[in-house]
C-alpha cells in the first residue's frame, strides 16, 4: 500500500543546507496500522507530509496504492489525496467559519460526492457528536474538535489515514477516547493507518512500530 | 468539486457567517455606491445647471443672423428633433395713444419661445404670467410703461401696427444678449411683425433661431449648420455667450469629476486592504482544503466564483444605495434648484458596475488568486509560506487599471495623470521612508522605555504590512487633502468673481457737461457711483494701411470692426498685458491697447498701425499692447483703449456704473426722469442669476466633499482594522505574560500615531504635487503651497490614525486573553 525507497528530504535554510530525512525505506501493507515515534525535531512530520503527498521529496520514491506520487504534480497529488487519503492533525485544523457538520462535509464536497450530508451526519454520529452538528469549532472542547476531525477524515472513506500526534493536544483521558475511536473506525473501515506519536501506549496498539532518529527510520521488532 | 457554482455560494454564506466577508463586501459596496451616487448627482446637477444657464439664451443653442433664418435650417432643426422658437429684435419708436414717443428695443417672439427659462409678466393678476403675448398684444418693460403712460388695455403703435398692452414685463430670460441693446424692452408676437412694416431690407434687425433638445441632437444640428454660416450669421451656446457662467460650470464639472475619481481611488484602496486581509485570513482554510484534496484550480475557481457573486451583489445593492444617496444629496439642494424632474439615466450604474469589475479584477482578485498557491504543508508546518503580500506586478497592473478607469471616467488625462502621479509618489516614498524608518527604529527602540520599545518592535515585526498601512493611510489622507484644497481655492475664486456690491447698472451717453449734476444726483441718494470714463463708438478701418473688408453688423472674421473705445492712462485692473507694454501716463503719442481676441480677429500684433474712425474722423494709432481680459468678472471691459490725451480730441460721451440694492430699483426711473437722454443697462438680473448658480455649485461641492470624506474615513477604518487580528493575538500573549493594559494600549496608540504622522507627511507631499497640477493645469486656479497644512497634516494624521487605531484595538485589552487565544 505504502512503499518508499531511499527517501531523502533536504531544505536550505539561511545558513546551511539541512538534511531532514536521510534515506527512508519503508513498506506498509493494506489495512496495517503503523506508528512512528521519535524525538521532537527528528523528522516525523516531514515524513508524514511526504507520504501524504503534501510535499515533494528531494530524491527517492514514494508509491501509494501502486501509484508513484513523486512524478505527480501538485494538483494530481491533491486529487489523489481527495480520493485515497485522510488526515488527522495535532491541532485539529477545523475551519472556524464552518459548523461541525460542514467541516465533515468539506472533503466530500471537494471529492464531488453526492450524499455528502447524509454521510457526514452518519460519521459525526459514529464519533458521538450526533447532537452537535451545527456547533462551531470554538464552542467545542479539544476532544470534541478532534472527534470532528476524525469524522472528517473517515467520511470520505480513505484507503490510508495519516495522523500527526492526534492526542498531542489532549489530556490522557480525552486522548484515550479519541484513540479508541480512531482504532475502532479503522477496524470497521479497513483503513491503513499511519500515525505519529509520542505516546508509547498508543504506539503499542499498532501492529508495527517505527522509530525516527535524526532522519533515520528503524522498525522496532 | 461537483457543482462549483453551488459550492461557491455555500463558501460565501459560510464566510459571511464567519464575519470575514464584511470588510471586503463593504469596500465593494462603497466603491459602487460612491461612484453611482457621485456620477448620478453630477449628471443631474449638470443637467439642471445647464438648463438654468441656458435660460440666459432662452435656448440651448441660438443661430443669429442679420437676414431671415433660411427655412431649410428650421426644417433641419425639426428633422433632428429639436424644439424651436424665434426672436426678431430691432429698435423702433413706440408711440402711445397720447402721442408719447419713446425709442424701444423691440423683440418679436414666436414658436415655442422661450425654450429655456420663462418670461415673467404682470397682468394685474395675483400670479405673474409666463406666456408670450397673444397676437395683437404687447408687454412693456416698466420703464416704457412709465414713459408712455400706457396701462394694460391701452393701445400703442409700433410702425404701422396697432397693438394692445397686455402686461408689464418683469423679466425675460434672454435679457442680456447684446450688451448695447438700446432702450427699454417691448415684447410682441412675431405674427404681427409684417403689419408693423418696420422690418425692411437693409434695416438693422437681428433674427434668431432658438433651438433646444438632447445634447446629441444639438451636436448634430450644430455640425450641420456650422459649415453653412456666412458673414453676419453666427451660432452661440451658453458657454460662448456667457463666459462667466461657462467657466463657472466648467470648473464645477472639473471639481465633481475630480471628486468622483477620488471616490473610485479611495474605494480601490479600501478593496485592496480588505482583500489582503481576506486573503490572509483564508490562508489556513485553503491549506486545510488542499490537504483534504482541493487542487489549485478548485481553490481558484471557488474564490473566483465567490468574488463574482460578491461583485454582482455589491453592484445591485451599491446601485440602490448610490441612487438613494444621490437623491438625498439632490434633495438637500432642492430648494435651490429648479424643480424639474430629472432621471439619472443608466450611465452612473454602468460606471458603478465597471468600477466594481475593475476593482474586483485588479484589487480584490490578486491576493485571492494567490491563495491557490498556498502550500498544504502549512497544516503541519505553520510557518510555511503564507499568501504573500502585494507584489509589484499587481501594484503596477492595479495602478494602470485605475488610471484607465479614471481616464474613462473623467476623459481627462491631466487629472488622471496628476492623481496617478501623486499616488505613485506617495506609494514610492511611502515604502522607502516607512521601511527605512521602521528599520532605524529598532536602535531607538531598544534604548527607550518599555511602552515605546513595545510599539517600535511591533511596527518593525509587521514591517511590510506596517509600510503598506502607512501608504494606504497616506493615500487616503492625500486624496482628502487634495480635494479640500481644491475646493477651498474654487470657492474663494468664485466668491471673488462677483464680490458684494459689484456694479449692476451701467450708464451710457452721459454728456460731459452733465457730469457734475449726475454725481450730485447720486450723492443726494447716497448711491455709490463708479468713475466716469470717456467712451466713443468707433470702427477699425485698416491695418498697416490695408483697408479691411466692409463692416457688417455682425462682428466676425477679419473685417472692419465696430467697438466701444475708451481711454485711460492706468492699465485696467484685472487685465493682463500679454505683449507690448502699457504707456506712460500723460503720453501724447498715438497709441492703442487691444483685447487679445479682438487683436486676433483683425490680425494685428504689437507695432502694427491701425486706421480708426470715430464719427467722421479718421486717424492712425500704433498698437502698444495686447491685453488678456477677464470676461468672467462682471466689470466693464473694453476691446480698445487709448491714452487719455488721444480721445480728448474726439467727440465723446462718458459712461459709468453703479450698484443698486434690489429694493432701490425705482432709482432707475428717477434717474431717467432726471436725464432722459441717458441709456441705462440693467445687469442686476443677470448678476443675480450668476450668483445663484455659483451658490448652487458651491453647495453641491460641499456635499460631494462630505461624501468623499466619509469614503476616506472608511478607508482609514479598513486600514486600521486590517491589523487588528494579529495585534489581538500578540497582545493576548503579552497580557498572559503580565503586560499591563496601560502598557499595551499605550504601545498601540504610539504605533498608530507614528504611522499616522508618517502617512501625514506622505499625504502632504503627494497632495502638494497633485494640487499643483490640478489647480494650475486643470481648474485654472492660482496655486500656493499650503504651508499651514504641513504641521496640521502630521498632527492630524497622528491624532486621527492614533485614535482610530487605539479604538479599533480596544478589544486587545478588554477581552480576556484566554478567549482571544482560544479563538485563534
Ligand atoms: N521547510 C523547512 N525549513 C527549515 N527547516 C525545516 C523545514 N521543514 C522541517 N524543518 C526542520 O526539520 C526538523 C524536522 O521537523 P519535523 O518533521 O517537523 O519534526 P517532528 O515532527 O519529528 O518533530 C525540524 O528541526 C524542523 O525545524
Ligand atoms: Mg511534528
Amino acid at each position: 500500500m505504502i512503499k518508499t525507497s531511499q527517501l531523502i528530504k533536504r531544505v536550505s535554510t539561511a545558513e546551511s543546507e539541512l538534511e531532514i530525512l536521510r534515506g527512508i525505506d519503508l513498506e506498509i501493507k493494506r489495512g496495517e496500522t503503523a506508528a512512528i515515534v521519535g524525538a521532537s525535531g527528528s523528522g516525523k512530520s516531514t515524513l508524514l507530509g511526504l507520504l501524504a503527498g503534501l510535499d515533494a521529496p528531494s530524491s527517492g520514491e514514494i508509491t501509494l496504492d501502486g501509484i508513484n506520487i513523486v512524478n505527480l504534480d501538485e494538483d494530481e497529488r491533491a486529487i489523489l489525496r481527495s480520493e485515497k487519503v485522510g488526515f488527522v492533525f495535532q491541532n485539529f485544523q477545523l475551519l472556524p467559519a464552518l459548523t461541525a457538520l460542514e467541516n465533515v462535509m468539506l472533503p466530500l464536497e471537494l471529492a464531488g460526492i453526492d450524499d455528502a450530508r447524509e454521510k457526514s451526519e452518519e460519521f459525526l454520529a459514529r464519533v458521538g457528536l450526533g447532537e452537535r452538528f451545527h456547533h462551531y469549532p470554538r464552542t467545542l472542547s479539544g476532544g470534541e474538535q478532534q472527534r470532528v476531525a476524525i469524522a472528517r477524515a473517515f467520511a470520505s472513506r480513505p484507503l490510508i489515514l495519516f495522523a500527526d500526534e492526534p492526542t498531542g493536544n489532549l489530556d490522557t483521558t480525552t486522548g484515550a477516547t479519541v484513540v479508541d475511536l480512531l482504532f475502532g473506525l479503522n477496524q470497521e473501515e479497513g483503513t491503513t493507518l499511519v500515525l505519529v506519536t509520542h505516546d508509547n501506549g498508543l504506539a503499542d496498539r499498532c501492529q508495527r512500530k517505527f522509530t525516527m532518529t535524526a532522519g533515520h527510520l528503524e522498525e522496532a521488532s | 468539486m461537483k457543482s462549483p457554482l453551488v459550492a461557491s455560494i455555500r463558501l460565501l454564506i459560510r464566510d459571511w457567517r464567519g464575519g470575514e466577508l464584511g470588510v471586503l463586501f463593504s469596500a465593494l459596496l462603497l466603491a459602487v455606491s460612491v461612484v453611482v451616487a457621485i456620477s448620478g448627482f453630477v449628471n443631474r446637477l449638470q443637467f439642471n445647471l445647464e438648463r438654468e444657464s441656458a435660460s440666459f439664451l432662452a435656448a440651448d443653442l441660438v443661430v443669429s443672423s442679420s437676414n431671415p433664418i433660411p427655412s431649410p435650417w428650421i426644417d433641419q432643426a425639426s428633422a433632428v428633433g429639436l424644439a424651436q422658437g424665434e426672436t426678431i429684435t430691432f429698435s423702433s419708436m413706440v408711440i402711445s395713444a397720447e402721442d408719447e414717443m419713446f425709442l424701444a428695443s423691440v423683440k418679436a417672439v414666436g414658436g415655442a419661445y422661450p425654450l429655456r427659462g420663462a418670461l415673467s409678466v404682470d397682468k394685474g393678476l395675483a400670479q405673474a404670467s409666463t406666456a408670450i403675448p397673444e397676437p395683437g398684444t404687447v408687454f412693456l418693460a416698466p420703464r416704457l410703461v412709465q414713459q408712455l403712460s400706457a396701462r394694460i388695455g391701452h393701445e400703442v403703435y409700433v410702425g404701422d401696427a396697432t397693438l394692445i398692452v397686455a402686461g408689464t414685463l418683469l423679466s425675460e430670460p434672454d435679457s442680456t444678449t447684446g450688451f448695447f441693446g438700446y432702450g427699454p424692452r417691448l415684447v410682441m408676437n412675431a405674427a404681427n411683425l409684417d403689419e408693423t412694416g418696420v422690418v425692411q431690407p437693409g434695416s438693422r434687425v437681428t433674427y434668431r433661431l432658438l433651438v433646444a433638445g438632447e445634447s446629441d441632437d444639438l451636436t448634430r444640428f450644430r455640425e450641420w449648420v456650422e459649415p453653412q454660416l456666412v458673414q453676419g450669421q453666427r451660432l452661440s451656446s451658453v458657454d460662448e455667450s456667457q463666459p462667466g457662467i461657462g467657466a463657472t460650470l466648467e470648473r464645477a464639472r472639473g471639481f465633481l469629476l475630480l471628486a468622483g475619481s477620488l471616490g473610485v481611488m479611495l474605494a480601490a484602496a479600501a478593496i485592496l486592504v480588505a482583500a489582503r486581509r481576506f486573503g490572509e485570513r483564508h490562508t489556513d482554510q485553503v491549506a486545510v482544503m488542499k490537504s483534504l484534496g482541493a487542487t489549485r484550480g478548485t481553490i481558484r475557481q471557488l474564490y473566483a466564483l465567490s468574488l463574482t457573486w460578491l461583485g454582482l451583489l455589491s453592484i445591485v445593492l451599491g446601485s440602490g444605495i448610490g441612487w438613494l444617496a444621490q437623491s438625498a444629496m439632490f434633495n438637500a439642494l432642492a430648494d435651490q434648484l429648479p424643480s424639474e424632474i430629472t432621471r439619472i439615466g443608466f450611465a452612473p450604474y454602468i460606471t458603478g458596475a465597471v468600477t466594481a469589475l475593475v476593482c474586483i479584477g485588479f484589487f480584490a482578485w490578486p491576493p485571492l488568486a494567490r491563495l491557490g498557491g498556498v502550500s498544504p504543508l502549512r497544516v503541519i508546518r505553520r510557518e510555511e509560506t503564507i499568501a504573500d503580500a502585494t507584489r509589484s506586478v499587481d501594484l503596477v497592473l492595479g495602478t494602470a487599471s485605475l488610471g484607465l478607469l479614471m481616464l474613462w471616467y473623467s476623459s481627462d488625462w491631466k487629472l488622471t495623470g496628476a492623481l496617478i502621479g501623486s499616488i505613485a509618489i506617495t506609494v514610492g516614498l511611502g515604502f522607502l521612508v516607512a521601511q527605512t524608518l521602521l528599520k532605524g527604529s529598532r536602535q531607538v527602540g531598544s534604548s527607550a522605555g518599555s511602552v515605546w520599545r513595545l510599539a517600535l518592535a511591533g511596527m518593525q515585526r509587521r514591517g511590510t504590512s506596517s509600510a503598506f498601512q502607512v501608504v494606504i493611510f497616506g493615500i487616503a489622507i492625500m486624496l482628502l487633502l487634495v480635494l479640500t484644497a481644491v475646493r477651498t481655492s474654487l470657492l474663494d475664486q468664485w466668491r471673488l468673481q462677483i464680490p458684494e456690491g459689484t456694479p449692476n447698472h451701467f450708464i451710457l451717453n452721459v454728456a460731459p457737461a452733465d457730469e457734475s449734476s449726475l454725481l450730485t444726483f447720486f450723492a443726494e441718494r447716497d448711491i455709490e457711483v463708479g468713475e466716469l470714463y470717456p467712451a466713443a463708438r468707433g470702427r477699425v478701418m485698416a491695418v498697416n494701411g490695408q483697408p479691411l473688408p466692409d463692416w457688417d453688423r455682425f462682428e466676425d472674421g477679419a473685417r472692419q470692426r465696430e467697438a466701444n473705445f475708451t481711454s485711460t492712462d492706468m492699465a485696467p485692473e484685472g487685465n493682463k498685458i500679454v505683449s507690448g507694454s502699457w504707456w506712460e501716463p500723460g503720453t501724447e503719442k498715438s497709441l492703442v491697447s487691444l483685447e487679445d481676441g479682438f487683436a486676433e480677429d483683425i490680425g494685428v500684433k504689437v507695432g502694427d498701425t491701425l486706421t480708426l474712425r470715430i464719427a467722421a474722423d479718421e486717424f492712425s494709432v500704433e498698437v502698444a499692447s495686447i491685453r488678456e481680459v477677464n470676461w468672467e468678472s462682471m466689470q466693464p471691459n473694453f476691446f480698445v483703449i487709448f491714452p487719455d490725451r488721444l480721445l480728448e480730441r474726439f467727440p465723446n460721451t462718458l459712461f459709468t456704473s453703479f450698484y443698486l440694492e434690489p429694493n432701490e430699483k425705482h432709482r432707475v426711473g428717477e434717474l431717467l426722469d432726471f436725464m432722459p437722454t441717458l441709456t441705462i443697462i440693467e445687469l442686476d438680473v443677470a448678476i443675480q442669476e450668476i450668483k445663484t448658480i455659483i451658490d448652487q455649485v458651491s453647495q453641491a461641492i460641499e456635499l460631494v466633499l462630505l461624501v468623499i470624506l466619509v469614503a476616506g474615513a472608511l478607508v482609514l477604518i479598513a486600514g486600521v482594522s486590517s491589523s487588528v487580528d494579529e495585534r489581538l493575538h500578540e497582545s493576548a500573549i503579552l497580557r498572559a505574560l503580565g503586560a499591563g493594559r496601560g502598557t499595551l494600549l499605550g504601545a498601540v496608540a504610539i504605533e498608530f500615531a507614528a504611522m499616522g504622522s508618517l502617512a501625514g507627511i506622505l499625504a502632504i507631499l503627494g497632495s502638494e504635487a497633485a494640487g499643483w497640477v490640478l489647480q494650475t493645469q486643470m481648474l485654472d486656479l492660482q496655486y500656493q503651497i499650503q504651508w499651514v497644512l504641513w504641521p496640521m497634516g502630521v498632527a492630524l494624521g497622528a491624532l486621527i490614525i492614533g485614535s482610530l487605531g487605539t479604538y479599533a484595538c480596544r478589544r486587545v485589552v478588554s477581552v480576556p486573553p484566554l478567549q482571544v487565544l482560544r479563538e485563534l
